[in-house]
């Protein structure tokens, strides 16, 4: 894991921005978000993809793309934790003023 | 939903460029990734003795082929490369190397080049051989063909170090080890080659036995020629050390009275044993022949030559092989020489006193036996005796005046008896002789010096 850290560290910070642009944008968001019953599916499919990578089953190259995608896709949600968060905690604060 | 994940719901459209970057991520790193794997693989491995060593890397899987040299090697070169930060997997597909029983090395010489063969254990202890190879053959060719195998004797290294040394002593031939047996063949390449690697061979590391030496050396050759026209006698070839040389050079002075010695004898390890004794006794049959080659090949000796006469050949066919050492063996190939023509008493005599002055006939010191130097000269009597059917020949038996007289006649009466037993026996009839001794009465130089008494103490031949 460290190693997949420190090789790949810019991408994952590409991640990780991309994650915070989609969180900070998603709290004033008006379109359409995810239904509960897909992204339950969703949640069950990245399940399903990170005990694939921890037991290794995947092998040679794609296993080795799965476990990148899944740490790119770990900091993108990352990103987007803190970016709405973040978005949040700027809105409270205006709000009152404004 | 609450917390962080309450918006999450309106997260999913940062995952397309998401999927995109992870793909030129996937796309740009694989092949990076790979190479640093491999080459952190490898370099774990540096210390780590194997052979024919693959590192392949898919994604983070290593695959690592090679073939090990024990168990403990082969499990820790697999967790060598397991323990290489990155690595998700390690494809193990070592062996370990094959176990060679016997466990067989084989260095091999032909004209052209040296081969080495069987197995070795190591690579490393198969670069040294080749190695030690290249280096004490300098400029000779050498074919590596050895396999790595397991199962090879303790001190194998050192044996084969010093067997390597043995084939730069090779014109042609093999040496091998069976587990810990020492086989040799073939032929050396200078005369004392054999003695020079069977000494070797003692040094062999403790538990290796040399199983059959059967390294032949070139023949040791000798040779001596006689020559009739010249009047010399030409000893060739080798002799084993200056002693030897001086010893039969002096044998040779003696043996042949009237001939000149052309000595172009050349010291040389690897005689066979009792070659002096065998030596010696051949150039005193070959100063009997009138012409005659002499061929000492190791134990064979070849003899081949005119005799003056029959009973001469007779002698030297069935006498000469008796006074060898054990081994040696004869091959004898005489002719009798056509007789001479007969000539009258006046030149008789005249060809008795020439050989009597080129040569002496030579007895024990104070006894009647005539040394065996003296056959040569003997010979040249006989046939000179059976040229003169004819004529009626005194022995006179001569002495120096030391001693009483009386002792002195009988002394010369017996040396000529002696002579003339010698004669008959060689088939001339004992009619036609007298023994005469003379004791010390008819010298022919002053009694007072060592080389006056020599001359008087003589046998002449007289022609009555």
């Amino acid at each position: 894991m460290t190693f997949l850290l420190g090789f790949h560290w810019g991408w994952l910070l590409g991640s990780f921005l991309f994650g915070l642009a989609a969180g900070w944008v998603a709290v004033v968001h008006r379109g359409k978000g995810v239904s509960k019953v897909l992204s339950r599916w969703l949640a069950a499919l990245a399940l399903a993809l990170v005990a694939a990578a921890l037991s290794r089953v995947v092998p040679g190259r794609p296993g080795y793309w799965l476990d990148l995608g899944l740490v790119m896709f770990a900091c993108y949600l990352a990103g987007c934790m803190f970016g709405s968060s973040l978005r949040d905690w700027v809105l409270s604060r205006s709000a009152p003023a404004g | 939903m609450h917390g962080p994940f309450r918006w999450s719901s309106k997260w999913w459209p940062g995952v397309i460029p998401l999927v995109i970057l992870w793909a030129i991520a996937a796309w740009t790193n694989t092949a990076p990734l790979e190479s640093e794997l491999a080459g952190q693989s490898t370099a774990a491995l540096k210390d780590t003795v194997l052979d024919k060593t693959r590192v392949a890397v898919e994604g983070r899987d290593v695959t690592l082929a090679a073939d090990a040299f024990s168990e403990q090697g082969r499990r820790s070169a697999v967790a060598s490369v397991e323990t290489v930060p990155g690595v998700r997997l390690v494809n193990d597909e070592t062996h370990l190397v094959p176990e060679a029983k016997p466990f067989v090395w084989s260095a091999e010489r032909d004209v052209v080049r040296v081969t080495l063969g069987g197995s070795a254990p190591l690579p490393a202890s198969k670069g040294k051989l080749l190695e030690a190879a290249r280096a004490s053959l300098g400029g000779v060719e050498v074919a590596d063909q050895m396999n790595l195998a397991r199962g090879a004797p303790a001190r194998f290294d050192n044996a084969a170090l010093l067997l390597i040394d043995q084939i730069g002593k090779l014109k042609d031939g093999k040496i091998t080890i069976s587990d810990n047996k020492v086989s040799l063949s073939g032929m050396t390449r200078d005369l004392g080659g054999r003695e020079a690697i069977a000494a070797a061979l003692k040094n062999l590391p403790e538990g290796f036995s040399v199983a059959a030496n059967d390294v032949k050396a070139p023949p040791y050759i000798f040779q001596a020629y006689k020559d009739p026209v010249a009047v010399t006698l030409t000893l060739s070839g080798y002799v084993p050390d200056n002693a030897v040389h001086a010893a039969i050079a002096a044998a040779a002075a003696r043996k042949f009275f009237s001939e000149n010695v052309v000595d172009n004898l050349k010291a040389s390890v690897g005689a066979p044993s009792g070659f002096a004794t065998a030596v010696v006794p051949a150039l005193g049959a070959l100063s009997r022949l009138s012409t005659g080659t002499l061929v000492v090949s190791d134990r064979e000796v070849k003899l081949s030559g005119d005799a003056l006469y029959d009973a001469a050949a007779n002698q030297i066919r069935n006498g000469l092989a008796k006074e060898f050492p054990q081994g040696f063996q004869l091959k004898a190939d005489i002719s009798v020489k056509p007789p001479s023509a007969p000539v009258d008493a006046t030149v008789c005599q005249q060809l008795f006193s020439e050989l009597l002055v080129k040569g002496k006939i030579r007895f024990e010191s104070g006894r009647a036996d005539i040394v065996s130097d003296s056959a040569g000269l003997l010979d040249r009597l006989i046939e000179t005796a059976l040229r003169c059917p004819n004529v009626n020949i005194e022995i006179a038996g001569h002495t120096d005046a030391d001693g009483d007289d009386a002792s002195n006649k009988t002394l010369s009466e017996k040396r000529a008896q002696a002579v003339m037993d010698y004669l008959v026996k060689a088939g001339l009839p004992a009619d036609r002789f007298t023994a005469v001794g003379y004791g010390s009465a008819q010298p022919v130089a002053a009694n007072d010096t060592d080389e006056g008494k020599a001359q008087n103490r003589r046998i002449e031949f007289v022609v009555r």
